[in-house]
C-alpha cells in the first residue's frame, strides 16, 4: 500500500486536479521526490532549492507536524501526508 | 452581578448548563484584547460583545477602503477612510452598551506590544501577517496571557489555541521569513474562522470544553472539510523554548 500524500487545493492546478496522490518512499523527501518525478509542476511549489522546501509548505505526517527536518522523517506503506501552506490572511 | 436587564439579554445562553449565571458573571468580568478590526477582528468582536464580554479592546493601524467591504463585517460604505477601531467601536456599542469598547489606533510592534495587551485575560490574532503574529505571540508568551491563533486566504482558514508555558506556540511552526503578498479572501471564511476563535476565547475565560491547543483545526471551505493537525511543542523554539526549559 503506498504512501498517500494529499494536496493542498493551491497546488491541485499541478496534479492534473488530482486531491490524493500515491507515492512511494521510505522518508518524507523521497516521497516529495516521487510526486515531483509524477508531477513536475510540485517541484516549483514545494521547493525554494534542493532539499529545502519553502518556507510556507507545511508538512504532517499522519495528521502530526513533522516540522522541524521534515524531508528526513520516515514513513511507512499506508502513511498519510499533508500538504498545507502556511496562511496570513485576517 | 449581573442586572436584571443583563439577566434578560444573556438569558439564552445563562440557560447552557457550562455557563449559567456565575458563567456570564465571569464573562463580564473579563478583558479581552482583538489585534486588527479586520475580516476575522470583526466576527470576533460582534460575537464577543454579543455574549457580553466586560470589555474589549481592538487595535488595528488601518482605515477603511471600500476593498476591505467583502469580508470586513463591521464596516460599511458610509465609513470608507474613518479608522477602522472607531468604525467597529461604533458598531459594537450600538450592539451592546453594556460592553466596555476600547479602541486603539496604532501598529503593534515590539516596542508597545506588551502595553497594548496589558491587564487583558486573553489576546486575539486577527492580524493580516505573520510578522505582527509572530510579535504578539512573543508578547503573549513573556505575559502568560493565552492567544488565540487565527488565519485565513481564499476559502481557508485554521485555528490553534496557545497557552503560554504548556502548548505548542505559533514559533513551534515558524520556518523562517514568507514573502508578504495580497492575500485572496471571501468573507465567508473569515466569518467560520471568527466564529471559532471567539468561541475559544469564552471556553478559555469560562473553563470549559477542550480548546484548541496543540491542535492545527484547517478548515476547507471548498471542500467543506475540517482537519485537525497535531503540533509538538518544540524544545528549540525560539519563542516559547525558554519558558518550556524553565517549566
Amino acid at each position: 500500500m503506498p504512501v498517500k500524500v494529499h494536496i493542498h487545493t493551491t497546488h491541485r492546478q499541478f496534479t492534473d486536479g488530482l486531491e490524493v496522490v500515491p507515492v512511494e518512499g521510505n522518508t518524507v523527501g523521497q516521497c516529495l521526490s516521487h510526486l515531483v518525478k509524477q508531477f513536475p509542476g510540485m517541484e516549483k511549489a514545494l521547493f525554494a532549492k534542493k532539499d529545502k522546501l519553502l518556507n510556507i509548505v507545511e508538512v504532517y505526517v499522519n495528521h502530526t507536524t513533522a516540522h522541524p527536518n521534515e524531508l528526513i522523517k520516515p514513513v511507512k506503506d499506508g502513511d498519510e501526508i499533508h500538504l498545507l501552506v502556511m496562511l496570513a490572511g485576517g | 452581578m449581573l442586572t436584571p436587564s443583563e439577566r434578560e439579554r444573556y438569558d439564552r445562553q445563562i440557560m447552557i448548563g457550562e455557563i449559567g449565571q456565575e458563567g456570564q458573571e465571569k464573562l463580564k468580568r473579563s478583558r479581552v484584547v482583538i489585534a486588527g478590526a479586520g475580516g476575522l477582528g470583526s466576527l470576533i468582536a460582534v460575537y464577543l460583545t454579543a455574549a457580553g464580554i466586560g470589555m474589549i479592546r481592538m487595535i488595528d493601524h488601518d482605515q477603511v477602503a471600500l476593498s476591505n467591504l467583502n469580508r470586513q463585517i463591521l464596516h460599511w460604505e458610509e465609513d470608507i477612510g474613518r479608522n477602522k477601531v472607531d468604525s467597529a467601536r461604533k458598531k459594537l456599542r450600538s450592539l451592546n452598551s453594556g460592553v466596555e469598547i476600547e479602541g486603539i489606533t496604532e501598529i503593534i510592534t515590539e516596542g508597545n506590544a506588551s502595553e497594548l495587551v496589558n491587564g487583558c485575560d486573553v489576546i486575539v490574532d486577527a492580524m493580516d501577517n505573520l510578522p505582527t503574529r509572530y510579535i504578539l505571540n512573543r508578547c503573549a508568551i513573556g505575559k502568560k496571557i493565552p492567544f488565540v491563533h487565527g488565519a485565513v486566504g481564499s476559502f481557508e482558514g485554521r485555528v490553534m489555541t496557545i497557552i503560554p508555558g504548556e502548548t505548542a506556540c505559533l514559533g513551534c511552526m515558524d520556518r523562517g521569513p514568507v514573502p508578504e503578498e495580497k492575500f485572496p479572501v471571501i468573507g465567508v471564511a473569515p466569518a467560520v474562522i471568527g466564529s471559532i476563535q471567539a468561541t475559544e476565547v469564552i471556553k478559555y475565560l469560562l473553563g470549559i470544553g477542550k480548546l484548541l491547543t496543540n491542535r492545527l483545526l484547517v478548515y476547507d471551505g471548498l471542500m467543506t472539510t475540517f482537519n485537525e493537525f497535531t503540533i509538538n511543542k518544540n524544545p528549540d523554539c525560539d519563542q516559547c523554548g525558554a519558558l518550556m526549559r524553565r517549566g
